[in-house]
């Protein structure tokens, strides 16, 4: 199963130039096989750059990030990841953008079929496989985007912000979703989030990191038992965690 | 769907309506006992004009070889800009080779070329079909090019993390988001082609369209000048048409309306 090191990971934008930039110093962090993690953190601690990083979109300029004790370099299919704009292909039908990425490697109509009717289900799209995008929405459109990941089947869920752009009860609803999606399969999470309740709900560990540069400040273990229940958002205990964890980010 | 009905039909009747304005102020014109038929020859001479023409055969055998003309130079002048248009606008390495070449030769007018492709190849067939070739690919790739730079990366980074070759993206992403500015450059070649032909035939051509035209100024046939005007217009509006509904069959994902 997978785990994921990153190693006195620093990035600095424009190296060597008058005007460069570090927005990660000294990164040293392990998501654990299996496991739910968040980044939390105020806009410019890097998390987002952290996560892009780990996807393999660009590549850190010192330190290093390892999968399974494997360098990584580059996109590849076992690190997969869920945007914060919308990514679902607007060309292609919920059930096309589903098979993307089986499409990719030859999957036979017969495959893509299964995979399609799997995922859309359970996602929570039965009855969708045949619209546009154009035509759902943002919630919905989420649903796409994380069926088509998951579809995918790969060894990490990379997330950044995807609830970002939802109202409140949507987003309380996709948070539980994903819950029970990732309880099947358990998958190793990473998470990256402003929103303190949304990391305490999902996560089994919460770094949080402050801002520039982008440094880890603490790592917080959640011990609410799973599977997890909207009751328990209002338990002394999840607004303790909340609390501490409040005081900590620069406001 | 009846909204839309209501929609097409209130369009219909009044894009009808500007155009029976034009005819009948045009009518009422020519209907003046001061009006001068060799300048403005009414209506009446028009469709005179249109009939004798086409009894005749001569009108029909125009339109062909100037439809023949406009359908090669299309189809070659945007397949090669969809080709090369794609391959520069998402290959750096392409793009840095035949960028200044094109935002070189980009501005000059495709009948500046007219001199020259005379003293090379002469005044047939080749030449003409040439002139509209070149026409619709400088204004098609233009466009094929700016659709693939305006792919958005979010799309891209979705493939890539997928598993997606930089192929594979360039292939199932990048030529599918490009697609509205991609038809947007074929139908603007399509009107390129129809300058060019007009003036490509006035030049140098025993048929066509444009010949007819010439033929008119030259004897003096305002009628059948007024007459090619119109043909062609209407071909024009036609084809158009024909681009539009072939665009929102392509396009259904869209949510720009037409």
């Amino acid at each position: 199963m997978p785990e994921i090191r990153i190693e006195n990971l620093t990035h600095t934008f424009g190296k060597g130039q008058p005007n460069e930039l570090t927005v990660l110093d000294n990164i040293n962090l392990t998501f654990e096989s299996g496991s739910f993690n968040a980044i939390v953190g105020t806009s410019g601690c890097g998390k987002s750059t952290l996560l892009k990083m780990m996807a393999g979109l660009f590549a850190p300029s010192d330190g290093s990030m390892k999968l399974d004790d494997q360098i990584i370099q580059g996109t590849d299919r076992r690190r997969g990841m869920v945007f914060q704009q919308d990514a679902v292909f607007p060309w292609m039908t919920v059930s096309k953008n589903i098979s993307y990425g089986p499409r990719l490697r030859g999957a036979s109509a017969a495959e893509q079929r299964e995979i399609e009717a799997k995922w859309t289900q359970a996602v929570g799209l039965k009855g969708f496989e045949n619209r546009w995008p154009r035509e759902l929405s943002g919630g919905m459109r989420k649903r796409v985007d994380i069926g088509r990941v998951y579809a995918n089947d790969p060894d990490v869920l990379l997330m950044d912000e995807p609830f970002g752009a939802l109202d409140a009860q949507t987003k309380e609803r996709m948070q539980s979703d994903l819950l029970e999606t990732w309880g099947q399969s358990r998958k190793t999470v990473v998470f990256v989030t402003h929103d303190l309740e949304e990391a305490i709900f999902l996560a089994d560990k919460i770094v949080v990191m402050s801002a520039r540069p982008g440094r880890v400040h603490h790592i917080e273990e959640v011990s609410l038992p799973r599977p997890r229940t909207d009751a328990m958002r209002l338990t002394d205990e999840f607004i303790q965690i909340k609390r501490r964890l409040w005081e900590m980010l620069d406001h | 769907m009846n909204k839309n009905t209501a929609f097409n039909s209130k369009r219909v009747i009044l894009g009808c309506l500007s155009v029976a304005a034009v005819i009948a102020i045009y009518a009422l014109v020519t209907s003046r006992p001061d009006n001068n038929p060799a300048l403005l020859p009414p209506i009446t001479d028009i469709i005179t004009s249109f009939w004798t023409n086409l009894t005749s055969g001569s009108l029909l055998t125009a339109l062909g070889a100037s439809l023949f003309r406009i359908s090669a130079g299309f189809l070659i002048g945007t397949t090669l800009a969809l080709v090369l248009g794609c391959l520069i606008g998402w290959y750096r390495n392409i793009e840095y080779l035949f960028d200044p070449l094109i935002e070189a030769v980009r501005p000059i007018p495709p009948l500046a070329y007219i001199p020259l492709i005379i003293i090379w190849f002469g005044i047939g067939e080749f030449s003409r079909v040439l002139i509209i070739t070149i026409a619709c690919f400088m204004v098609c790739v233009v466009n094929v090019i700016a659709g693939m730079k305006n792919v958005p990366a979010v799309y891209e980074d979705a493939a890539s993390t997928m598993g997606a070759t930089r192929f594979q993206v360039f292939r199932t992403v990048a030529v599918p988001a490009a697609t509205p500015f991609i038809i947007t450059g074929y139908r603007v070649a399509l009107a390129a082609a129809w300058t060019t032909l007009v003036a490509s035939e006035l030049l140098a051509a025993q048929n066509g369209l444009g010949f007819l035209l010439q033929e008119g100024r030259r004897y003096f046939l305002t009628d059948q000048v007024m007459m090619i005007i119109m043909i062609i217009g209407a071909c024009a509006f036609i084809m158009d048409r024909i681009f539009r509904k072939i665009q929102a069959h392509l396009m259904q994902w869209s949510e720009t309306r037409e």
